[in-house]
């Protein structure tokens, strides 16, 4: 596992491999991975969510990229189908997004 | 989905999963074995307080989830907690503190992580303390109001330990003291109250009692070191454990409980025996300690100054004596001595400066000190000179050639950079100026001058210390000299074209500007045809130069080279123009008593005398005199000695200068006057209106830079001007003045 890459793994059981940078733009995930006294995973660097459904967890990461990019000043649009909204803010609450 | 397909948890059995994970991480944090949290179980404990908050009422617990948030701690450290600590003293007691503290903490972020949904939403909304405030409070109130005052204690003994020579456990202290700090979260209330309050009382209870004990058994200089020791490991106390807030605090009592039982230890005999013995390192320990309260340097310094102006007056005393001792007025010893005692002064100064610098670091109380002392004992004067005249005496020795000091070039610079240093503790600087403008003027106008170069670096350095009005007079008396010199090439060159003017005799005119120069007396000397020619040659030449100046001939100054045939061989005499015209009388007369000489040159008793002396009575007999004594009288008939030789073909007879001293003080008086007067309405042609004390206060100040008015003397100057009208006593008010344009 490559130090700088987290690995976000849905309902399903699909895997998400993203930068560990971008997967912090969630305050929960980085909760579990900074904290000491750690957590198994935090040498892993994988995290399950159970309850979140792959397509949700497949725009999460769309979005975590989008927010450092817009960090970084670049002006793009984050296109969010209709149908996922919902689902998407509940998740995002539930990750702190 | 986790929205669609939720299944509303109700409380007990949300709660009941939740105190799994609780037990789970007590179990944990007490050492159990027990897996680590999975990111899996961290989620399920996360998302069960997620699902319990965001329920549709009634079934939002986040009320309950907060309540059992708190009792889940407090009830881990009523249970477990505090027992193992209790049992504990000293410090056992502070170990388990440190551990049970960090565990704790653990708890508190593993807790808050599980429920900081609540953090997010519930707690900001009802503006309730943080999950992490409440957390700690818990601690604070349970644990830390319990203990603290044993902790107290045991940290005290701990660092009264370490006073005492033992090693104590660092780390362990910073840990406990960090506790606190932290307690207070962001404030140092409980820090200061519950600790350093009874920290501060014992630091000072011990060392009230060391410093009774080494009172008693040491030394001064032992119990200074033993001082400082103990001073450095306060410090290092401070940077390793205590919190850096306590710093001033503790040096202040350390400083109030251990010196001021000490202050009598340093009564002023025993500072003083540390000066006489020159014990620089206890004197800088002694300021370094002292320095920690600035109230205390002050009595150092007034021993200081005490001490200094002793020396000083021992030296005046010195230099009073060794000058009463002499039965005759030996010129030259009393020189010597006059010299022997300024370079002492200077050595006092430089002694005493090496402290200021080096023990009390350039404190400005010691500067303070110091100049005080010098301006007591500097301004006595000795043996009837005044010490300005005795500096200007001493410059004088050493910028003119033969002087009694014989120094390099550097050497040279170096002191008189002491002498203006010193200048500045003298109060009648007028007066040294004026000593040192006659000086000068000797110096310039017999060529007596070591350098030049010199001579105009003194007056620079006293231009740069006390300002161009100070130096402007001296200055223009050096240029006059080089002007003089350019003129004197010109006059030769006129000479030189003009062949009927020449006066026969070799003739070298220095022309000064009255104003720069002091008064001098011009006599109606009656000189020889010869010499009146030059005088009427050089007088036609500067017409021709300048018109509208007014040339007087002063020849108390010149000097003369005179051939005298004498009956073995001629020898070349170097006199003043006064002994030449003297001289000069005996090539048509062989003999001529006194009265005849004083006549034929037309110059009063003292002149005569004294020139007649120097030809008679003096080192060469170039006149005899009958009766043969060593004084002059009027009766005195003088003949000229043809039969005097010496082994030289050149000899210069001296003639002793008159002794300028009370014309130079009676100048300075009367300039003094003008001074005042011109201050005087300086001051009220400003104000316009000014009360009466207040403006012999305003002139006091404006004239102390160049000498020290006496107060008399400048209310007697106001009731003059008031009476020749520039000023005028208000009507109403008589302390009132007011000026008269």
């Amino acid at each position: 596992m490559k130090e700088d890459m987290v690995k976000l793994i849905s309902a399903e059981g699909f895997e998400f491999v993203i930068d560990k940078k971008a997967a912090m733009v969630s305050q929960t995930i980085r909760n579990m991975l900074t904290s000491p006294g750690g957590f198994a995973e935090t040498e892993h660097g994988e995290v399950t969510f159970p309850e979140i459904s792959t397509t949700i967890l497949e725009k999460i990461c769309q979005y975590f990229y989008w927010s450092l990019q817009y960090a970084s000043g670049k002006e793009t649009e984050f296109h969010i189908e209709p149908e996922l909204t919902l689902e998407l803010m509940m998740a995002a609450n539930y990750l702190h997004t | 989905m986790m929205m669609n397909q939720r299944n509303t948890i109700y409380f007990e059995q949300g709660w009941d999963f939740m105190q799994k994970g609780i037990t789970k991480l007590k179990n944990i944090l007490e050492g159990l074995p027990e897996p680590q949290f999975s990111s899996e179980d961290y989620m399920m404990l996360y998302e069960t307080i997620f699902n319990m908050s965001t329920q549709k009422r009634p079934f939002d617990y986040s009320q309950q989830l907060y309540d059992k948030y708190r009792e889940s701690i407090e009830e881990y450290i009523t249970t477990t907690v505090l027992p193992c600590l209790m049992e504990k003293r000293d410090e056992f007691l502070l170990r388990e503190l440190v551990k049970r503290w960090l565990n704790h903490k653990i708890m508190i972020r593993w807790l808050s992580k599980f429920f900081c949904y609540l953090d997010r939403y519930f707690i900001v909304r009802r503006s309730l303390p943080s999950l992490k405030e409440v957390g700690l409070a818990c601690f604070r109130d349970l644990v830390y109001q319990e203990i603290n005052g044993k902790v107290r204690d045991a940290v005290i003994s701990l660092i009264d330990q370490e006073r005492e020579g033992e090693q104590i456990d660092r780390a362990l202290l910073k840990n406990v003291l960090d506790i606190f700090v932290e307690v207070g979260m962001g404030l140092m209330d409980y820090y200061e109250s519950d600790f350093e309050a009874a920290m501060l009382k014992d630091t000072e209870a011990y060392y009230f009692q060391k410093a009774s004990n080494w009172i008693s058994d040491d030394s001064c200089p032992d119990f200074m070191s033993k001082a400082e020791e103990c001073l450095e490991r306060e410090r290092d106390r401070v940077s390793h454990y205590l919190h850096s807030s306590s710093g001033t605090k503790l040096l202040g009592v350390f400083s109030y409980s251990l010196l001021n039982r000490s202050g009598d230890v340093f009564s002023v005999s025993g500072c003083c025996a540390l000066l006489r013995d020159d014990k620089v390192e206890c004197l800088s320990r002694i300021y370094r300690l002292f320095s920690l309260t600035p109230l205390w340097l002050e009595p150092v310094a007034n021993m200081f100054k005490q001490h200094v102006t002793a020396e000083g007056a021992a030296l005046v005393k010195q230099a009073e004596d060794a000058a009463s001792n002499k039965k005759e007025e030996k010129r030259d010893d009393v020189e010597l001595h006059e010299q022997i005692f300024v370079r002492k002064v200077i050595e006092l100064y430089d002694k005493f400066m090496a402290y200021v610098n080096d023990c009390f670091l350039n404190h400005i109380l010691f500067h303070k000190a110091l100049k005080e002392a010098f301006e007591v004992f500097l301004n006595k004067g000795v043996a009837g000179s005044s010490t300005a005249e005795l500096l200007a005496t001493f410059c004088d020795n050493i910028l003119k050639k033969g002087g009694s000091e014989k120094l390099t070039d550097e050497a040279i610079e170096e002191t008189l950079e002491k002498v203006v240093k010193l200048l500045v503790f003298i109060s009648d600087k007028d007066l040294f100026a004026e000593f040192y403008r006659k000086k000068l003027a000797r110096r310039l106008l017999f060529d007596k001058s070591v350098n030049d170069w010199h001579e105009r670096s003194m007056l620079t350095k006293l231009k740069q210390q006390y300002g161009f009005q100070f130096t402007s007079k001296m200055e223009g008396m050096v240029t006059d000299l080089t002007l003089s010199r350019e003129n004197q090439t010109s006059f030769e060159e006129y000479l030189s074209n003009n062949s009927n003017a020449n006066p026969g005799i070799d003739f070298t005119v220095t022309v000064l500007t009255t104003g720069f120069w002091p008064s001098y007396k011009s006599s109606d000397l009656n000189i020889k045809a010869e010499m009146v020619k030059c005088v009427e040659v050089f007088r036609e030449f500067y017409q021709t130069k300048t018109e509208h100046r007014k040339l007087t001939w002063i020849y108390s100054l010149g000097t003369c080279n005179i051939n005298g045939n004498f009956e073995s061989k001629t020898i070349e005499l170097i006199v003043t123009t006064y002994q030449a015209a003297a001289l000069l009388l005996f090539n048509t007369s062989d003999r001529l008593s006194y009265q005849e000489i004083m006549a034929q040159l037309n110059l009063s008793d003292d002149d005569v005398v004294r020139l007649l002396h120097s030809l008679s009575c003096a080192k060469y007999k170039i006149l005899n005199k009958e009766p043969n004594t060593k004084t002059i009288s009027p009766t005195d008939v003088f003949e000229f000695n043809s039969k005097f030789t010496d082994k030289k073909r050149r000899i210069k007879i001296f003639l002793p200068p008159v002794n300028e001293k009370k014309k130079v003080i009676e100048d300075v008086v009367k300039d003094r006057r003008y001074a005042i007067d011109a201050a005087i309405v300086r001051i009220m042609k400003s104000r316009k209106l000014l009360g009466y004390q207040q403006l012999v206060m305003k002139c006091v100040e404006q004239l102390g830079c160049m000498f020290k008015p006496d107060v008399k003397a400048v209310k007697k100057r106001i009731e003059d001007l008031i009476t020749r009208d520039y000023l005028e006593r208000d009507e109403d008010k008589p302390n009132l003045l007011k000026y008269l344009a």
